[in-house]
């Protein structure tokens, strides 16, 4: 028997905790550098939506403001007193876009969830065929399907609506939540369902009572995930809608491109950050519930 | 109160057929234990006996009624899962009484026999839990208690006790057995533990590859097993199987082992037939590990054997020690105070009026 040699392995164990200590120095520093990096736009907007003008033309992007103004907040989201023509301004389509997206995330999602339901708990002959044909939609660019959709919105009367794009978002959200839900109750087993089967409830009975109330991960998710795309798009919003019922995506650009006289960057910055806080709060609210959504099911409870 | 009787049922998933022409009849009141390997078809059985999977081929009556197309809610049937199958966004309360409220039982009525069930499964001090904060044995009291509020005319249960720990699984299998008593209602279940079939059944079906090889009681199961298969799946250690040929001299029938090197023969003399084999026809002789032991002047034919253990294991009640007989490696069940040494031999004896014997090519019993 060999006895331990101690101050050998206080040696390695010395030198252990130095490469430790070392790495983790090193990870903290790559992240560090990384999030200054994704952040520095931001930065850029909010200082520069604070400033005067003057300052701005100053050209010294980076530096804080010297006086924190929010007129250009006020002048993106009510736009300014006094004058009319050529004049754009958020309000209005900051509340086009909430009547867009409420209800086109409210469908696609309960429809996702019905379909995943039926996809995975009444096994029906060819339904694996089905569910592909759902994943293809998944993978159809935005472009392809522009203009039969304008002629479909056109025959249904819905072209440049409210509406029309609340269908057209619905209809292109359904492959994506449908396939969220799909893997979701692909976990859940099924005895659950034919329990309740012999316990007399039907269809939607145990849709509603029995696997609705445990999807709320996988809701959060899909709902982040369709608030995110519905808000930010621009293609289906310039594409189907002008005017007084164009979203606000479509506006901002507006307001941005159209400036007659001078750019007024602090407006646009304010205009922009406006137009993202609605994305940006369903993260902070959700994004717990986001990360934990997207990993449920891979492992089993 | 039910009986239930299966016909010529037969089951398809895709090209494989799991059930193949399946027939069972159930009393009122039997407790009927389907017993397999996994895989045998017995849990699909029990699937399309409570509807929760259609049926191909034959048919299914309950109470001479046949059922076939009627929804499982419709059959008056109960059924307790492996999984629990609890519903985890309900409280206790509300999964033992999901069944009711869908049959628009009167509140009355539900208060009452949810009183009288969850007393009798000790679970009224859990109903306002959700399942996520119970232990796996007061899950599986919920469940059953979800079940019995119910009041079917058949319970069916499929598997239930396989995810308890093995002492919860022993208590549980205890007061399902009282349940069964006190209830008497028709209980068709499903598991692939012998133990948990032997000591629960009135009788057991055993299945393998989708056929029911023997249906029995556990006693004639045991003892009078129809087919090797059935004689290795039951029992543990497993039954002891020796090839060799069946030999005829005169009226004295022998069996003589494969392997062998001075002329031995075992006597046959005792073992009564069903149909008796030619001379010369190669036959498998079976005899389960507990039958050999030491000499027993009161049995009426036995064998003097004496045997090298080549393994001991205490199992504490008692040891099971292996032995080389005639190239063969066999088990035999004895006391614990017995002496034994590895390759010490022992003079020990084996019980021929309990044995089996198979036909080799058909592994029937003969």
């Amino acid at each position: 028997m060999q006895t331990l040699d101690f101050q050998k392995m206080e040696k390695i164990e010395r030198s252990a905790s130095r490469k430790r200590t070392f790495y983790r120095w090193l990870l903290f520093i790559t992240l560090g550098i990384f999030a200054l990096y994704y952040l520095a736009p931001l930065y850029v907007m909010i200082i520069t939506s604070l400033k005067s003008m003057e300052e701005i033309r100053q050209g010294n992007l980076m530096t804080l403001p010297g006086e924190i103004i929010f007129d250009s907040w006020k002048t993106a989201w009510s736009g300014r007193d006094g004058i009319d023509a050529g004049n754009v301004f958020l309000r209005p389509f900051f509340w086009n876009s909430i009547k867009m997206v409420v209800p086109a995330v409210a469908i696609s999602t309960f429809f996702g969830a019905l379909n995943g339901y039926a996809l995975t708990k009444w096994r029906f002959r060819g339904d694996n065929l089905v569910f592909l044909l759902f994943l293809f939609g998944c993978f159809i660019p935005y472009q392809a399907i522009l203009l039969p959709m304008a002629r479909t919105l056109g025959l249904l009367g819905i072209s440049n609506s409210i509406s029309g794009l609340v269908l057209v978002h619905t209809v292109y959200g359904l492959s994506f939540t449908t396939l969220f839900f799909r893997n979701y109750y692909i976990s859940i087993p099924d005895e659950m369902i034919k329990a309740a089967r012999i316990d007399g409830a039907g269809f939607f009975k145990i849709f509603f009572k029995v696997l609705l109330p445990i999807s709320a991960p996988i809701i959060v998710v899909t709902v982040i995930w369709q608030f995110t795309g519905i808000w930010n798009d621009f293609l289906f919003g310039s594409s189907f809608s002008f005017g007084e019922a164009a979203p606000i995506q479509v506006a901002l650009n507006n307001m941005v491109l159209t400036s007659t006289s001078v750019k007024e960057y602090n407006v646009d910055m304010a205009a922009a950050f406006i137009a993202g806080i609605p994305t940006l709060l369903v993260y902070v609210l959700a994004g717990k519930y986001f990360i934990r959504g997207l990993t449920a099911g891979s492992v089993k409870g | 109160m039910a009986t239930l009787k299966v016909s010529n049922l037969t089951k398809n998933f895709g090209n494989t057929q799991v059930l193949k022409q399946i027939n069972l009849e159930v009393s009122d009141g039997e407790f009927i234990v389907l017993l397999g390997p996994s895989g045998c078809g017995k849990s699909t059985l029990l699937n399309m006996i409570a509807g929760l999977e259609s049926v191909d081929e034959g048919e299914i009556l309950i109470d001479e009624y046949e059922v076939n197309r009627v929804e499982p809610k419709d059959r008056n049937i109960a059924m307790v899962f492996q999984s629990y199958a609890l519903y985890p966004a309900m409280t206790v309360r509300d999964n033992v009484i999901f069944g009711l409220k869908q049959r628009k039982v009167s509140k009355e009525q539900i208060e009452k026999s949810l009183k009288h069930f969850s007393q009798m499964l000790q679970i009224d001090q859990l109903l306002d839990r959700k399942p996520a904060q119970l232990s796996g044995g007061q899950r599986q009291r919920v469940a059953m208690g979800r079940a019995l509020v119910r009041e079917p005319q058949i319970f069916l249960f499929d598997e239930p006790l396989s995810n308890l720990d093995a002492k919860l699984r022993v208590e549980m299998r205890h007061e399902i057995n009282k349940l069964h008593e006190q209830l008497g209602t028709t209980m068709i279940y499903v598991t692939h533990d012998q133990v948990e079939a032997m000591s629960l059944a009135t009788r057991i079906a055993v299945m393998n590859e989708g056929i029911i090889q023997q249906i029995g009681t556990p006693q004639e199961i045991y003892e009078k097993p129809n087919s090797v298969f059935v004689a290795d799946f039951i029992g543990s250690p497993a039954i002891n199987l020796i090839q060799g040929t069946f030999s005829k001299d005169g009226t004295a029938t022998n069996f003589i082992p494969e392997q062998q090197k001075d002329d031995v023969k075992i006597s046959l003399s005792g073992y009564s037939f069903d149909s008796e084999p030619e001379d010369g026809q190669e036959i498998i002789f079976g005899f389960r590990p507990e039958h050999i032991n030491l000499p027993d002047a009161s049995l009426k034919s036995q064998l003097p054997v004496e045997l090298k253990p080549s393994m001991i294991e205490l199992t504490g009640y008692e040891k099971e020690v292996s032995f080389e007989f005639y190239g063969n490696e066999i088990t035999g069940r004895l006391p614990r105070h017995i002496d034994t040494e590895l390759g010490k031999p022992i003079s020990l004896s084996l019980d021929l009026s309990e044995i089996s014997i198979f036909d080799k090519e058909s592994n029937q019993r003969i």
